[in-house]
């Protein structure tokens, strides 16, 4: 499975599934395979950053590069400024215009406008070349993307822009934006999901729309937190049957809570097999499948474990 | 401040006309808020859930294939009643334009518009204002004793609460001034006036950014200043109810870092707004059982297994899953604890198990209300 192999990845799913921390581990395993990677957040919660351990750069800004990986928060409005300042060179005039009441209302108004150039700054950042000349700036481009509905809705964007403005400056880099996001090359949108219910009914509708509405190449599923013990009915029945006759009350609430955690993590793997069944089914993709990681507080070795699994993968 | 000293989410709910559900993606909020929809009903309340997530989550939750954009009845025994609404942005914006266009030929004119298209779409901001606009109809409708609100995740569902004073000043005299006059007339004019050339540069800023737009919010504001007159003060109404007595405000979570620490900083918002936040739940907490047995060795388990298990490699298997899950629930409980040890006393928590199981429909609500109920 190829599952970092492009100029541009996305990470799409419903929220509180850990697409954070696939985002993460994903950037993290491609940096062990010796690449140059963005990790992108656009949410403006720095979790990335906080989660591999890094300090937080302003918005728009690589950070310090740490295991082949560098974060960078994009916020709409700071792209806008940037792009702008691209366009309109003169700082002082710039700076009129930035600062007038009117553009503020302007920007709040033309409602889109910062998801556009949100998506306009990873684009940007995704084909930028290196200042010392030769290749690229990143071999690959990461965007944990916001939960599902708004993450389509930022992916939606460089089309509808595409479709909206009539022959301008936007139009033209709105057409060079969705080459690139519907070139199945060189980018990939990889869902994440965890075995359940509503995650794996969003997945599906989303998966759906990607393809369909969207056009862009989906990439691998990711199956997050799953449950793998099985114990035997026949096992847990025994150890409650232990629990009742034991005269000792300690040996009386071990054997009874491990029977309890016994069952209850069956049920969580019968569960999740359940799902994985209706993702196959359903979401006829690359899979990838990540354990529950069960810590006292999730944090870098916790991020590690994912890693080599994603590795194992790859 | 040990638990069971708190009051419950129930007693709050009782005490309250409005409750708003606010919290990150995946935390719940949309089974929480149904099922704070379903006590409410039970307790003989006509009780209406208005979610505004862009996912169909509350259909998902209540087991009903589809949500309108009105108020959908929900077939459950109840004293009262319940009812439940999905915010399709699309269709209350041009609901909203059906009701105010002046005419015909003004509704077309509206509909016909690029920047109506954009804002009445999927795009963020909108939603929110759409969500005030729904609260406040039902509330003015009197057709309803309790109006739960689903919010989007916690970003949005600060914009939520900044939503109403923020289209306030959006709709502030002056600035509309700078809408509604004819496009070009007024347009960049105010700083054409300071430098020529800025004024060239702003030109170039239309194209650059395919701003005919800036035409069209003019044409839109316009033709929807029949709407908006009336807005100003809707919002007004809005914002009172939300500070008043009558609403409260539950934050719902689960016990990871992340989070947690989004959690903190939606108290801190809210507290900023002068809106008081009445209750926390926590959702999906891996329970403690029993006595503490951190220091509980592995291989001290696996003999204490021994007569009720014949398989050694079972045995190892058995308390190898018991002492991750004890880690996991030791982790979660001292999470949770310094959360709460955060809170007023007057704020009421409601700690729900991880089930086994989705709850996904009635049956499973009720099993959520059980919780609800229980001092925190």
């Amino acid at each position: 499975m190829d599952l970092f192999d492009r100029q541009l990845i996305f990470v799409v799913g419903k929220g509180g599934v850990g697409k954070t921390t696939v985002a993460c581990s994903l950037a993290l395993a491609a940096g062990r395979a010796g690449k140059k990677v963005l990790l992108c957040e656009v949410d403006g919660l720095s979790r990335a950053a906080q989660l591999l351990g890094v300090d937080a750069a302003e918005p728009g800004r690589a950070g310090r590069m740490v295991d082949g990986v560098s974060v960078m928060g994009i916020e709409g409005s700071a792209a806008l400024a940037e792009y702008l300042g691209m366009v309109v060179p003169v700082r002082r005039f710039l700076q009129a215009v930035t600062q007038s009441e009117l553009y503020q209302y302007f920007v709040a108004a033309a409602s889109g406008l910062k998801e556009l150039m949100t998506i306009g700054k990873i684009w940007y950042e995704a084909q930028r070349t290196d200042e010392r000349g030769g290749g690229r700036q990143w071999d690959v481009v990461i965007v944990d993307a916001p939960a599902t509905g708004h993450g389509l809705q930022y992916l939606r964007m460089p089309s509808a822009a595409r479709d909206a403005f009539g022959a301008g400056l936007v139009r033209r880099e709105a057409e060079k934006v969705v080459a690139l996001l519907s070139d199945p090359k060189r980018t990939a949108i990889h869902l994440v999901t965890t075995a359940e219910e509503m995650p794996v009914n969003e997945t599906v509708t989303m998966a759906r729309r990607v393809r369909e509405e969207l056009r862009m190449p989906l990439g691998a599923l990711f199956v997050n937190r799953l449950h793998t013990e099985q114990f035997r009915p026949a096992d847990i029945d025994a150890l409650l049957a232990a629990a009742r006759s034991s005269r000792q009350r300690d040996t009386k609430l071990l054997l009874s809570e491990v029977a309890s955690r016994a069952a209850e993590e069956s049920g969580w793997t019968r569960l999740n097999k359940r799902y994985l069944r209706e993702l196959e089914r359903d979401v006829p993709i690359p899979r990838v499948e990540l354990p529950f990681v069960f810590s006292e507080e999730f944090g870098r070795q916790q991020l590690l474990e994912l890693v080599d699994q994603i590795e194992a993968a790859e | 401040m040990s638990a069971g000293s708190r009051k419950s989410i129930a007693d709050v709910v009782a005490g309250h006309d409005v409750v708003v559900c606010a919290g990150s993606g995946g935390v719940g909020k949309t089974t929480t808020a149904a099922a704070i929809g379903l006590l409410g009903a039970t307790a003989g309340r006509r009780t209406i859930v208005l979610t505004i997530d862009p996912a169909k989550r509350l259909a998902d939750s209540l087991g009903i294939a589809e949500l309108g954009n009105r108020p959908t009845p929900v077939p459950v025994d109840v004293k009262g009643s319940l009812s439940a609404m999905m915010l399709d942005q699309k269709g209350a914006w041009d609901a909203l334009v059906e009701r105010y266009a002046e005419s015909d030929e003004v509704r077309q004119r509206i509909f016909a518009n690029a920047f109506y298209q954009n804002l009445s779409g999927t795009f963020a901001g909108s939603q929110e204002y759409m969500a005030i606009e729904q609260l406040s109809q039902l509330k003015e409708s009197g057709d309803y004793d309790l109006i739960v609100v689903d919010t989007p995740p916690t970003h949005h569902a600060l914009d939520f609460l900044d939503a109403p004073s923020r289209l306030g000043n959006f709709l502030d005299r002056r600035v509309m001034r700078w809408f509604v006059r004819p496009y070009m007339s007024a347009g960049w004019s105010g700083l054409r006036v300071v430098n020529r050339t800025a004024g060239a540069l702003l030109r170039r800023l239309e194209d650059a950014t395919g701003v005919s737009a800036l035409a069209d919010v003019s044409e839109f504001f316009n033709a929807m200043s029949a709407l908006f007159e009336g807005w100003d003060e809707r919002v007004k109404r809005v914002e009172e109810l939300l500070r008043s007595r009558q609403s409260a405000f539950l934050l719902v979570a689960t016990p990871e870092e992340q989070v947690l620490s989004e959690a903190e900083y939606f108290c801190s918002k809210v507290e900023e707004h002068s809106i008081a936040l009445r209750g926390v739940v926590f959702n999906r907490v891996q329970s403690e059982l029993g006595s503490d047995r951190q220091s509980m060795e592995e291989d001290a388990i696996v003999e204490a297994l021994g007569r009720a298990v014949t398989s050694a490699a079972t045995r190892r298997r058995l308390a190898r899953n018991f002492l991750r899950y004890e880690t996991q629930a030791r982790g979660d409980q001292l999470r949770i604890e310094s959360f709460r040890d955060q809170l007023s006393p007057a704020v009421a928590v409601a700690t729900i198990p991880n089930f086994e199981e989705d709850l996904h429909d009635v049956r499973g609500l009720r099993r959520l209300q059980d919780f609800l109920g229980k001092p925190g």
